[in-house]
Parts: C-alpha cells; sequence; structure tokens
C-alpha cells in the first residue's frame, strides 16, 4: 500500500526519479515523501543514515523493506503489483530481452556522461589530464551514436512499441543530458525520444521541481 | 534449449562468470561457447562484433536474441527457464527485495574492486597517480566493510538475501571470488572469507571456475594485501 511506503529524494536525481515514475505507473501515489537538499548536504543526515547507510538518495522503505538502489526499488515494484497500473515487463521474449539489455547498458552512457560532466568533481586538481578530458569526451559522442542508432530504429520506446521499464529506469537519464545541453540537432533521434515521453502523466507528475547546480549548465553542448 | 546458446566469455572476468553460473543454475549445459583471450585482443574480433558491436565480453546469444550486459542475460534466463533448475528469485517478500537491493549494490561493489585490480588497465600510463591508487583503496575498504557488515547480520551459513542461494549471489559471488584471487585478507574480512567458502563449493561454481585459475592457483596476491 502506498501509505506504507516512503521515499527520500532529491530534486532532479535521476535514480530517485525513477522511483517517482514507477510509483505513478504502479498507481501507487500517496506514499509519504520528503525533498531533501544535497547542497545542504540533507543526504548525509541522520534522517537518511537510518534508512541508507551509504548516505545517498534515493532512501526507499516499501514497509519493512528497504530498497535504496533504484533499479532494486523498481523490480520490487513490478514484481509485488505485477497486476496493478502498467504492465512494465512485457511477455514477449524478444522485447524482454531488448529491455533487459538497454537498462543494463544505459549504465555504460551513464558513466560515460558523468566522466564529461563531473569531471572537476570527482578528479582532484592535481590528476587532472588533457588526454582524459579528450578521451571522456570521444567516448561520451561514441555512446551516443550508439544510442541514436537504438532509438532511430524505434517507434516508441527502447524496447519496441510498449513503454517498459527500461524507458522508467532510462529517461531520467535523457532528460537530464537534455538539461544539461546536449544538441537536439545532433541526436534528433533523442529528442524525439525525450519530447514524446515528457508529458507521459507519470513523467509529467513528477517532473523536478529544480535542477541540481552542481555542473555547468552549457556542459554538454559540444558533444 | 541450451544448444540454441552461444557465450563469448573470458577466463575471471566477473560479468563472464554470472552467466556461466546462471546457466548451470538454470540446468542449461550443452551451450555453444568460446573462451578468448583479452590479452590477445579477441574480444575486439569480429567474430565478438558480429554479436556485440561494443567488442565486450560476454557476448551471449540465444537464437536471434541477443544480449551482452551480464545483469540482463540472468534476468532473461530466470524469466524464461523459471520452472527449471534452482528458483533464483524468491518469493518471500524479505528475501525478495533484499536480494534486489544488494544486487544492485552489487554493481557498486564491483566498480570500486575494478577501480583497484584493474587501475591499470583503465588508466593510461601518464595519467596514473599514486593519490588515486590510494584514494581508490580507501573507497573500496569502505566498501568491504559495509559487505562484512550485511553478512555479520545474517549470521552464518547464509547466503547475501538470507538463507536461500539468489541471482544476488550469482551476480556478487564472482566480485568476492576475485577479491580473493587478488590477496584480500581473509583475516581481516572473515564474514567474506565464510561467505566466499561456502559458495566455491557450490556445482555451478566449481564448475564454471576460472581456467586460468586451476592452472595457476596463486594469482596476483600482492593488489589487495594491504587493503
Amino acid at each position: 500500500m502506498a501509505k506504507d511506503m516512503t521515499l527520500l529524494w532529491g530534486s532532479s536525481s535521476p535514480p530517485c526519479w525513477r522511483i517517482q515514475i514507477m510509483l505513478e505507473e504502479k498507481q501507487l501515489q500517496g506514499y509519504n515523501q520528503k525533498l531533501l537538499s544535497f547542497e545542504k548536504m540533507e543526504h548525509k543526515s541522520q534522517e537518511v543514515l537510518d534508512m541508507n547507510p551509504r548516505g545517498q538518495l534515493p532512501a526507499f522503505k516499501c514497509g519493512n523493506h528497504i530498497l535504496n538502489e533504484s533499479y532494486a526499488a523498481c523490480f520490487f515494484l513490478e514484481n509485488q503489483y505485477k497486476s496493478q497500473g502498467t504492465k512494465l515487463i512485457p511477455d514477449s521474449p524478444d522485447a524482454q530481452a531488448l529491455m533487459y539489455q538497454r537498462m543494463f547498458e544505459v549504465l555504460t552512457l551513464h558513466q560515460k556522461m558523468v566522466c564529461v560532466i563531473y569531471y572537476n568533481y570527482m578528479v582532484p586538481e592535481g590528476e587532472r589530464h588533457d588526454s582524459a578530458i579528450q578521451r571522456n569526451k570521444e567516448a561520451l559522442t561514441a555512446e551516443l551514436k550508439l544510442w541514436e542508432g537504438y532509438l532511430n530504429k524505434t517507434d516508441c520506446c527502447l524496447a519496441g512499441k510498449e513503454f517498459t521499464l527500461a524507458d522508467v529506469l532510462v529517461f531520467p537519464y535523457i532528460a537530464y543530458m537534455f538539461h544539461y545541453g546536449l544538441s537536439s540537432e545532433r541526436y534528433p533521434a533523442l529528442a524525439k525520444y525525450y519530447n514524446s515521453l515528457k508529458d507521459r502523466p507519470s513523467i509529467k507528475a513528477t517532473w523536478p521541481p529544480y535542477w541540481q547546480k552542481f555542473a555547468d549548465q552549457d556542459a554538454l553542448k559540444t558533444i | 534449449m541450451a544448444k540454441d546458446m552461444t557465450l563469448l566469455w573470458g577466463s575471471g572476468s566477473p560479468p563472464c562468470w554470472r552467466v556461466q553460473i546462471m546457466l548451470e543454475e538454470k540446468k542449461l549445459q550443452g551451450y555453444d561457447q568460446k573462451l578468448l583471450s583479452f590479452e590477445k585482443m579477441e574480444h575486439k574480433s569480429q567474430e565478438v562484433l558480429d554479436i556485440n558491436p561494443r567488442g565486450q565480453l560476454p557476448s551471449f546469444k540465444h537464437g536471434n536474441i541477443v544480449v551482452n550486459e551480464s545483469y540482463g542475460v540472468c534476468f532473461y534466463l530466470e524469466s524464461q527457464f523459471k520452472n527449471q533448475g534452482t528458483k533464483l528469485i524468491p518469493d518471500d517478500t524479505d528475501q525478495q527485495a533484499l536480494m534486489y537491493q544488494r544486487m544492485f549494490e552489487g554493481l557498486t561493489f564491483y566498480d570500486k574492486v575494478a577501480a583497484v585490480i584493474y587501475y591499470e588497465y583503465y588508466v593510461p600510463e601518464g595519467e596514473r597517480h599514486d593519490s588515486a591508487v590510494k584514494r581508490n583503496k580507501e573507497a573500496l575498504d569502505t566498501e568491504l566493510k559495509l559487505w562484512e557488515g550485511y553478512l555479520q547480520k545474517l549470521g552464518a551459513g547464509s547466503y547475501l538475501a538470507g538463507p536461500s542461494f539468489t541471482l544476488a549471489d550469482v551476480v556478487v559471488f564472482p566480485t568476492v571470488a576475485n577479491l580473493f584471487r587478488f590477496g584480500l585478507s581473509a583475516q581481516r574480512y572473515p564474514k567474506l572469507g565464510e561467505y566466499y567458502g561456502l559458495v566455491k563449493e557450490r556445482p555451478s561454481v566449481k564448475a564454471s571456475w576460472p581456467p586460468h585459475w586451476l592452472e595457476n592457483p596463486k594469482g596476483d596476491e600482492d593488489t589487495l594485501k594491504d587493503v
């Protein structure tokens, strides 16, 4: 039941957003939730540490079950509420396999994106290299071309005609990249995917109230 | 059917090993497989690129279906062969929730282990720094303490999600095995040591033990000896 669920979250954090989208898709509105501030270090507060010893958001409790990993929360919710709301894991083996492939491949896309957007945040000054910055940009560009190819072949969503768990998990990263200046002209298929899903009720209802300012808003403009 | 399956793999690679354990657990022995060498760059060969444009291992095919992400293969196989072999996703909600949580924490765990044991593979020579190596080891130490704590809480003889062997063990055990291969101290991490000792005897794990580890029982034990 939604009222037995609690979500501690930070605005625009893709892992937090995934769980919110999931809860909407499974008709689990009405859960307890609290918006916390990364800037004020609230993710390291006792309230969060009590649920998540890693001091990270999201921190999510479903009854007695702690599911701080966004993928874990989404898989668990789909399993427990299989017959409620949108069916997010297709029965067809082909669609299912493609869904699983894309939802795990996106972790690579994310890693490459982070290496570009958050380079200065992750790498101390004395360890930074222009060669690394260049390589990271090239790697991200190559990765985005792959995804552009994947989305070029599809009518709607990552695993085919239906919106699936892959889209719940991936869409927040795509939105994040467009927020950080990714070019719709250079990546039209990604832009089409983004535009076609941003008005989906579960996504619209959970759109971040504000975006974090950890990085330069034009970080991806030249990719 | 196993004979419609093909796995291209590299020895000792945790993502490859996960898939092999999975195929054993689901009684899908008899699949086509080929051991390739990372050192000889065989993961970039045409044979791999035909299945996996990323030129990475594992590369896995089932009929016309291709799944190259190890977690993806594990979920796909559990779903398609639910009623065959070991049941790897428990119905009991406590174990199920804990299984999912640990599986995905397992990704962070693997990243932190890889950052230390594969440092020189990932970072070109001119960009390596002792300060980074130190920081990565400290991050791994923090992560290891967390897992030691998780196992401590569950008690002796437990798997990662409780009394049953689950998907969490399929995906995380290869990471743990690599830790000990690279010299992690079972004295400093007794619970992880016990877990390693427990799971390494499982038939699916024994059947898929990395061949080059059998040939050379001693690994590069200096890497993690001071972690």
